[in-house]
């Protein structure tokens, strides 16, 4: 017993090793989930790249083609600028943030900015005071004192002018003489001293024109061979300041080339499909690269700031303001504060500037609802959205998107005009014209200002397309759906749909048999609706879904579903199938989802090679969780009799040895046999002695002793009992013997 | 000052292995993101989601994602932990990235964002199919859904969809409910439904379809209802996490900052659910939450301290162990009461729950089984969201030894009896044989 236990456990240790190994193959091969790759056929037409990634910033407002919508600048720009200009400790991190931050709250007429003034003014007349200042940091530090408007004392304001004075006629790129010229700008305007003014004007003039390049754009230093736009708004701003700061009229024939270079600049103007205008610059190493917002926005700082000192007007088509201005709109809220800060200043620039000022014509709503007979709302406001100039909006034409048809806007209602509402200062078109029936739109609109002198100040953009949606409910009749049996087209069961309420159908057919459903769809002014959507569903138990387009026939929708053309697509799979229609469109206002009911279908069984349905998703709620607690069963005690039943058969046992006793007694047994003589009696006794040892030894081995240690005992005590029985039996046998002869 | 410098590299060199590492129980904090876009202008047009993430003290690496330069390892060292590509239009991108060495930073453990967008190109629609996820072929497609569309003035086609059915986990999207509906705009995607370890995290509503708004739809599409998931979360085995989404808008301050109401609900919510969802879920793609980790894995018998080398059979032991869960700053006790343990071999022979004491320490005791062999403690833990555990400790089980059985069954009294009672007859005998006359 004890032999075997321990061989089994011995085999298990050796195949230890082998289960380890196995364990561990198991655990380390790590397979990453290999998923289906497919090829994807289709060839994707992309735009360029950088022209789709800031397309993205346009989704909220691109909606498609060339009809889009501006807004103009809004409350949301108004918080998000509280957000994104928040001074830490009260103060900006440098006087630059410090002016861009007050001048977009200026822009923007926040008033419940954050006080930063005496911290500002502070730093303003530190830096001033300050002699190791370079031109850079005074112009920023001025212009930060434009808005803040901290008393600069006579004496710094004196140094000042000197040193940017000798900064400018020291000057050899085109940075120098910006931050020089516009801090003495800058200056000239902040003290009451009139005496700044630049002694060779014309001189630094034509240095500053030095910089520049046939095709409008500008360097930044002679020996810089790459231009660029962004350097040409700052070289048109310093321009403008250096006209502004001349003691005398300028030479005009400088001022009528510079103006033939913003036009030539203007020829590289990009376009975005939606009308707005940017310049880029495709500088490719320069680290100092700048974004189209910024460099669009230096342009338009440039041109602003040059077209208000000039005398002439600047030669640029209103368009182009337009689009430039549809740009920085088109932006949306940016997250940066260096972005957000040019938008909202060129914005600003564009507001009030001297070539023509862009008016943005909005919608409060595109969605116009003939049900709820929504009236046609228009706003023109600037930019920034103050009002505009007294003006008349007129609708000359509405185009059904995506059909190149001529306007639905009739001739009776051309032209119309939108009425004023000054109040609210709110375009308003009270009722559609007849011709609109719910769809998607594209409206045109057309801005008339009243006073003929205006259309030199402003610009409206000839005609504006506006995407419109027209929505509507549409009235769903006639509902039904029915089983027909399969060659005689007889009607088997026919049940009325009411698609608006809740009941539900059951119905039951063969293969054999066709579904069919119909309905009828009609807009509100009683025309024939075609949804985008109109599918019907087919849910099996299973979970596996058929999807149907319903197609049309005028107003009359309908679908068959011949079950005999579809027992392979159903994968043959009898059962309840939940029928659901979803009918929806982006100007059906009651679009919906409706579970019609279900049909019990009987299929054929499958024949052997008919293809398998496939996988459904797991529902990953019960893929994971606890799982049952398992408990070993152990195995039973072996089941023994009673004890008292052992205990009666122990005594049994030991009756055959009392009988054994009792005879030997009745035989009269005695021990006369036993030698008489020492010796032999000695032997005797020892010989039983040992026999009694053996025996207690037996004892012992069943109480205490292992095999080993009986037998090496035993060894002895075999040994001693041969030895003294052989001397004992030899002496009984002699004895005896004796007995016998005499 | 040249056995400075000599000190310099050394220590450099020793130190830079453990400076760029997927995330690791060791060193979760200090991790480094590269993010790849189409242009700079994402940069702030999508400011609030990256503030958001530097705030919580993620090192963000921004890059055009055709910028030769470009790299996600150098000398064998992955130089950052995670990788966001918003830049759903790139063919190609540039430097030494690409499909394979994405699909490969991943397998080694680093985490990945992917917004993709209407007009998404081959090698972002790849990158998602072997992630499990597939967008709809459909260049031109997007999702639409005309009953639970974002009330909008300028959007009229209901391609901006307000999706509020979420995966039920707080794990996955915080503890705190997100109340406003998530703004969604762009292409939808499906799961493969043989793929075990994506999760949908925000799937369609039953009425949405995936097709082209402007043209008309002869065809069924391909993608529809419920099966269109929105945002898609995949868990891999090495516990690398990806985040994939059809929408790059649903990222931007526009749509974070936007209001919403959804069609056909009065309730108009001033914000948008998109900032807490999206954030929530970086958290959770960043192994802010979620990541466990096991420890002190101790077993002994009952009554002992000691781990022995075997057991034996019907023994009773105590199995215990120490788990733990990050919480983007320090390790937090994980309390939970499905954790299970099994004692293992082929098959399970016990598998019991583990009793936790709220600080994260979970034990259980029971009775080895009467069946010896080399067996396992086994924990193999799962659970929506959670990295998942697998802990195996093996341990032999062997039989009593021959001198553990019982000694003197009363049973067996008549058997002694008789071997005794023959043994004192055959000594008496052994004097009357002999002696009698």
């Amino acid at each position: 017993m004890a032999i075997d236990g321990n061989l089994h456990y011995f085999l298990l240790l050796l195949l230890t090793p082998l289960l380890v190994v196995r364990h561990f193959c198991e655990d380390f091969t790590e397979k990453r989930n290999t998923t289906q790759t497919k090829t994807n056929f289709s060839h994707i037409s992309r735009m360029a790249r950088s022209l789709a990634g800031f397309l993205a910033l346009f989704l909220f407002v691109l909606i498609c083609g060339a009809a889009s919508l501006f807004q103009p600048i809004s409350d949301s720009h108004r918080s998000a600028a509280l957000e994104l200009f928040t001074p830490t400790h009260g103060s900006f991190k440098s006087l630059e943030e410090t002016y861009e931050a007050l001048r977009t709250f200026e822009v923007l007429g926040i008033g419940k900015k954050p006080d930063v003034t005496a911290t500002a003014c502070r730093s303003i007349s530190e830096t001033l005071g300050l002699l190791t200042s370079t031109p850079k940091d005074l112009f920023y530090a001025l212009k930060a004192n434009s808005i803040v408007k901290c008393k600069i004392n006579e004496k710094t304001s004196e140094g000042i002018i000197t040193r940017l004075n000798t900064a400018v006629n020291g000057a050899s790129s085109l940075l120098d003489f910006y931050y020089s010229i516009g801090g003495l700008v800058l200056i000239k305007d902040q003290t009451s001293k009139a005496d700044v003014y630049l002694t060779d004007a014309e001189g630094v003039f034509r240095s500053v024109k030095a910089f520049s390049q046939s095709d409008g754009r500008w360097r930044y230093s002679s020996n810089n061979p790459e231009s660029s736009a962004f350097a040409a708004g700052i070289a048109l701003e310093t321009l403008a300041g250096i006209v502004s700061l001349a003691s005398s009229e300028m030479d005009q024939s400088l001022i009528i080339t510079l103006k033939n270079d913003i036009s030539k600049l203007f020829d590289s103007i990009e376009k975005y499909d939606d009308g707005a205008l940017y310049f880029d610059d495709k500088l490719v190493d320069g680290h100092e690269h700048q974004g189209p917002l910024s460099t669009t926005s230096s342009v338009v700082r440039g041109l602003t700031a040059f077209a208000a000192v000039t005398a002439g007007s600047v030669n640029l088509p209103g368009d182009k303001i337009l689009g430039l201005a549809k740009f920085f709109l088109g932006i949306g809220v940016p997250g940066d504060a260096k972005d957000f800060f040019n938008q909202i200043d060129s914005l600003a620039c564009l507001e009030s500037n001297r070539v023509s000022i862009p008016l943005i014509l909005s919608l409060p709503s595109t969605e116009l609802s003939l049900t709820k007979k929504d009236s046609l709302k228009v706003r023109v406001n600037t930019v920034l959205g103050s009002n505009a100039p007294p003006l008349t909006v007129k609708l000359v034409g509405a185009f059904s998107s995506g059909s190149k048809d001529a306007s639905l806007v009739e001739s009776q209602y051309e032209m119309q005009e939108l009425k004023f509402d000054a109040e609210t200062g709110v375009h308003i078109l009270s009722s559609l014209p007849k011709s609109i029936d719910v769809g998607s739109y594209t409206f045109v609109f057309e801005i008339v200002l009243h006073e003929s002198e205006h259309e030199k100040v402003y610009v409206t953009g000839n005609q504006t397309k506006v995407p419109i949606f027209v929505t509507g409910l549409i009235k769903i009749e006639n509902a039904e759906i029915t089983v027909l049996d399969g060659d005689l087209g007889s009607i088997e069961t026919q049940k009325k749909l009411d698609l608006a309420g809740q009941n539900v159908v059951s119905l039951s057919a063969n293969h054999l048999q066709k579904l069919r459903i119909s309905f009828q769809l009609t807009t509100p002014r009683g025309r024939a609706f075609k949804p985008h959507q109109a599918l019907l569903k087919l849910r099996h138990e299973s979970k596996i879904e058929h999807i149907f387009v319903v197609g049309n026939s005028g107003k009359q929708f309908e679908i068959l579903l011949n079950f005999l053309g579809l027992v392979e697509k159903f994968f043959y799979l009898s059962g309840r199938y939940d029928i659901e229609l979803a009918v929806g469109d982006a100007v059906m206002e009651n679009s919906l989802l409706r579970a019609i009911g279900h049909i019990e279908l009987d299929l054929p069984e499958p024949p052997e090679k008919a293809p398998r349905p496939p996988p459904q998703p797991v529902d990953p709620y019960s893929r994971y969780g606890p799982k049952a607690e398992i408990t070993h069963i152990f195995r039973a005690p072996e089941k023994h009799p009673p004890k008292e039943l052992s205990l009666a058969f122990l005594g049994l046992t030991i009756l055959p040895l009392l009988g054994f006793l009792v005879g030997v007694l009745r035989l009269g047994v005695n021990l006369k046999n036993f030698p008489s003589k020492a010796i032999p009696a000695t032997f005797a006794i020892l010989f039983h002695v040992g026999i009694g040892a053996v025996l207690l030894l037996y004892v012992l081995f069943w109480l205490k002793l292992d095999l080993f240690q009986t037998l090496k005992l035993l060894g002895f005590l075999g040994v001693f009992l041969v030895l003294v029985g052989h001397r004992i039996l030899s002496h009984l046998a002699a004895a005896s013997a004796k007995v016998k002869s005499a | 000052m040249g056995k400075l410098w000599v000190i310099f590299v050394a220590s450099i060199s020793i130190i830079l292995p453990f400076l760029c590492n997927s995330f690791s129980p060791e060193t979760p904090t200090d991790r480094r993101v590269l993010v790849l876009l189409d242009d700079f202008a994402i940069k702030s047009s999508h400011s609030l989601y990256f503030n958001s993430l530097k705030s919580r003290g993620f090192d963000l690496d921004f890059k055009l994602a055709d910028d030769p330069k470009i790299a996600l390892q150098r000398y064998g060292q992955y130089l950052y932990d995670a990788l966001i590509l918003f830049c759903p239009s790139i063919e190609r991108f540039g430097g030494s990235i690409d499909l394979a060495a994405i699909i490969n930073f991943v397998d080694s453990g680093h985490d990945l964002i992917i917004a993709a967008d209407a007009n998404a190109s081959d090698l972002i629609r790849e990158v998602a199919t072997e992630c499990g996820v597939e967008f709809d072929e459909d260049p031109s497609a997007m999702v639409i859904d005309h009953t639970s569309y974002a009330v909008s003035a300028t959007e009229g086609d209901h391609t901006l969809i307000a999706g509020d059915d979420f995966i039920k986990s707080d794990v996955i999207l915080g503890s705190k409910k997100i109340d406003a509906p998530v703004l969604f705009q762009g292409i939808g995607h499906s799961l493969n439904p043989s793929n075990s370890l994506v999760l949908k995290v925000l799937s369609a509503s039953p009425a949405a379809y995936s097709a082209n708004p402007k043209s008309k739809l002869s065809t069924p599409p391909s993608l529809t209802g419920s099966a269109i998931s929105f945002v898609s979360i995949v868990q891999a085995r090495n516990n690398a996490r990806i985040l994939i989404t059809g929408s790059l808008s649903m990222f931007s301050n526009g749509f974070f900052r936007s209001h919403v109401q959804k069609a056909g609900s009065p309730t108009k919510h001033e914000k948008s659910g998109n900032e807490q969802f999206l954030t929530e879920l970086s958290k959770w793609a960043f192994h802010e939450r979620g990541h466990l980790k096991a420890v002190n894995v101790k077993h002994h018998k009952v009554g002992e301290t000691d781990e022995p080398a075997l057991y034996r059979i019907n023994d009773d032991l105590e199995y215990s162990v120490e788990i733990y869960e990050w919480s983007g700053t320090s390790w937090e006790p994980y309390v939970a009461d499905d954790v299970q343990v099994q004692f293992y071999m082929m098959s399970p022979y016990v598998l019991k729950t583990l009793l936790n004491n709220k600080k994260g320490l979970y034990s259980i005791s029971f009775k080895v089984p009467d069946v010896y062999g080399v067996f396992q403690f086994k924990v193999e833990y799962q659970k929506l969201g959670y990295t998942s555990l697998s802990l195996s400790k093996q341990i032999p089980v062997r039989p009593y030894r021959h001198n553990e059985y019982e000694r003197f069954i009363p049973t067996a009294y008549p058997y002694y009896g008789a071997a005794f009672s023959m043994m004192a007859g055959f000594f008496i005998f052994s004097f009357v044989h002999l002696y009698s006359k």
